[in-house]
């Protein structure tokens, strides 16, 4: 039971992966990283977890130092991508090994086993082997054996990830239930956005050489810092459309780079023209787009369907305006054809504009 | 036609199959056939295929024989005194290898200790009887053969156990030390019974080379110690061979071998395919 402090850790190998990292994980609470693959997630967890020997910077759990300690007695629990479940333990073994390591006496062992077992509904396994149980079951067993240490920190490497979405959507609940994990200073990483935002008390979206933007579920969602927040978080993605930006009496005006897409900018948006220097690069997530029906008023753009696939909740339309594809969310009822002309209606207060070079979002930013 | 042409490969290949057992098994059962038989029958020109008067007296003669039963206790003092130090510092320096020392180092250290298996044996005998003589346990000793056998067990043992250390997947033991094992601990109660299959197949060929080894055997030891191989030509009158007692003897020695093979066979298969097959 203590905080996790990251005080800007480095670490690379033939190129850096971490730089000069900081980051606060309160006690109990539940940090999800987020990011895409080969970004350094699990080299983050690892460099907490002591597997991996810092370049610089400092790990302290509960105030106390830890950086030079070895990762055997810093008593963080990490469960692997892999699993990494001993192959020659059955389940039970599997689940006792950290109490073992640390010599508790056979009634205790027994006892704590059982009990993580029953909360993970895998107490009818325990007499088998690793692999003689599912996806689902390793995945619970690895997490049993990290749950019974009763660590100071969890590390959580990509949990679920492989597993079928019925299973992950069970144990997503389980995550936000159980209640030892909600005691401790918890690390979750992923590269599935849903999971990240489903669970996450706190959100860092991982980019080269450490975090882009930490904040909560609400805020990486609808406030990005950068571009490539906003384009890691959604599904289907962002829309990105290249704009030169305009003043045009009074009323700011985008037009995409290919001409033919030209739209106003939201009346809060005065500031912009100072910073955005001519260019902006507009992202345009696709629920701020609708299809309009005959009377809509507010702003609208002339489209022709490109593509339409109706996936059960939603309905996901391609349409091509002014020379530029832009994603829509619709509803799956809804039918289209290929060629078919629409009108979109473009919610423009919920646009998000940012700087073409570096990324960064024009509107938080020195705002 | 295809029937019939299916036919024809499948007796083929029978046939091919009765010759190589042939080939094969004949030798066997000409030992244990002669080793039935009495002296007179043993230099016939025509060889008789079945014992005319069948005797077990030449395996009682070679129980009764104290110089025989010592060879063999030699053997076996030698050959499993000296697998049981290859093993230990094999999967030692294996693990070392694989684990701890890495990059130009390790690949060129790992090399030049596998090298050392490779020139022939022979090359090496008359310094290395040069060696041994100036040692002060000389070389007639049990000392000697075992530590020269270690010559060419050891970097077979070594390079082995390393290759099964590097497939052994080093997350395990990484979720090892996070349980709270320290890494010897750690190695103890997760990797090495990875490599458990493999360390028995490294075990065998250890063995296998030591109870079978001759040359080394008989430049070396001869009064003192006197392994099984070397004792077989003592079979050799001045006149004559006893081919009788020979075969008894070589079938009596080959046992150990068989038997822990047929009993071990379940662990070598796994041992041989543990860097193919990834658990």
């Amino acid at each position: 039971m203590a905080k996790l402090e990251l005080d800007g850790i480095c670490k690379g190998y033939d190129r850096p992966i971490l730089d000069r990292l900081s980051l606060t994980v309160e006690e109990g609470e539940f940090f999800v990283i987020v990011g895409p693959s080969g970004i350094g997630k699990t080299t983050l967890l690892r460099c907490v977890a002591g597997l991996e020997v810092l370049d610089a910077g400092r790990v302290i759990f509960g105030g106390k130092d830890v950086t030079r300690v070895p990762p055997y007695r810093r008593n963080a629990a990490m469960t692997f991508e892999s699993y990494a479940l001993y192959p020659h333990m059955t389940v039970f073994e599997n689940i006792a090994s950290p109490l073992r390591a640390r010599k508790v006496d056979k009634a205790t062992i027994e006892k704590s086993v059982t009990d993580v077992a029953r909360l993970l509904r895998i107490e009818q396994l325990l007499d088998r082997r690793p692999h003689e149980v599912s996806g689902g079951q390793k995945q619970r067993t690895a997490l049993g054996r990290t749950l019974v240490a009763k660590p100071d920190v969890f590390l959580l490497d990509e949990p679920i990830s492989h597993l079928d979405a019925k299973i992950r959507h069970e144990l997503r609940r389980q995550f936000h239930t159980l209640q030892e994990l909600r005691r401790v200073a918890t690390v979750y990483v992923t590269h599935d956005y849903a999971e990240a935002l489903s669970l996450g008390d706190r959100i860092g979206v991982m980019g080269n050489g450490g975090l882009v933007q930490i904040g909560s579920a609400r805020e990486v969602f609808e406030r990005p810092n950068n571009i490539f927040v906003a384009r890691h978080l959604g599904q289907p993605s962002i829309n990105e459309v290249a704009c030169s930006i305009s003043d045009s009496g009074g009323q700011i005006t985008l037009q995409s780079a290919s001409g033919n897409f030209v739209f106003a900018a939201g009346g809060a948006q005065r500031g912009l023209l100072q910073k955005a220097k001519g260019d902006v690069l507009v992202g345009i997530r696709p629920q701020h787009v609708r299809v309009a029906n005959g009377a809509a008023t507010g702003q609208i753009a002339e489209a022709k369907v490109e593509a339409f696939e109706a996936l059960g909740a939603t309905g996901v339309l391609i349409a091509e305006v002014g020379g530029i594809a832009l994603t829509v969310l619709t509803s799956p009822e809804d039918d289209y054809e290929p060629g078919q002309p629409i009108r979109l209606a473009l919610d423009v207060d919920q646009f998000l504009y940012f700087d073409p070079a570096q990324g960064n979002n024009l509107q938080t930013k020195a705002a | 036609m295809t029937q019939s042409n299916y036919k024809l490969v499948k007796i083929l290949l029978l046939l091919f199959l009765g010759i190589w057992l042939i080939f094969t098994l004949f030798p066997l059962y000409f030992m244990i056939v002669t080793s039935l038989k009495p002296v007179e029958e043993i230099n016939r020109m025509i060889p008789t295929f079945w014992p005319e008067t069948m005797k077990f007296n030449n395996y009682a003669g070679i129980f009764a024989d104290p110089g025989s039963l010592k060879s063999l206790v030699d053997s076996v003092i030698v050959s499993v005194t000296n697998t049981a130090l290859s093993l230990f510092l094999g999967t030692m320096a294996g693990y070392a290898l694989a684990r701890w020392i890495r990059g130009v180092i390790g690949e060129n250290l790992a090399f030049w200790i596998l090298s050392n298996r490779m020139f022939p044996p022979v090359a090496v005998i008359i310094p290395m009887f040069f060696l041994f003589d100036s040692m002060p346990w000389g070389t007639d000793s049990y000392f000697s053969l075992i530590v020269l056998y270690l010559v060419f067990n050891l970097p077979l043992a070594t390079w082995l156990m390393m290759v099964f250390f590097r497939d052994a997947p080093r997350e395990l033991e990484e979720a090892a030390y996070l349980d709270g094992y320290t890494p010897f601990r750690a190695f103890f109660k997760v990797t090495l019974p990875l490599v458990f299959p493999g360390m028995i197949s490294v075990a065998m060929l250890c063995w296998i080379f030591a109870w079978n080894e001759y040359l080394f055997a008989n430049l070396l030891t001869g009064t003192t110690v006197k392994t099984f191989p070397v004792h077989i030509p003592t079979f050799t009158l001045g006149s004559q061979t006893l081919w009788n007692l020979v075969m008894a003897f070589s079938l009596v020695a080959m046992l150990p071998p068989v038997i822990l093979f047929i009993v071990l066979r379940r662990y070598m298969v796994r041992g041989l395919s543990l860097g193919v097959v990834k658990g």
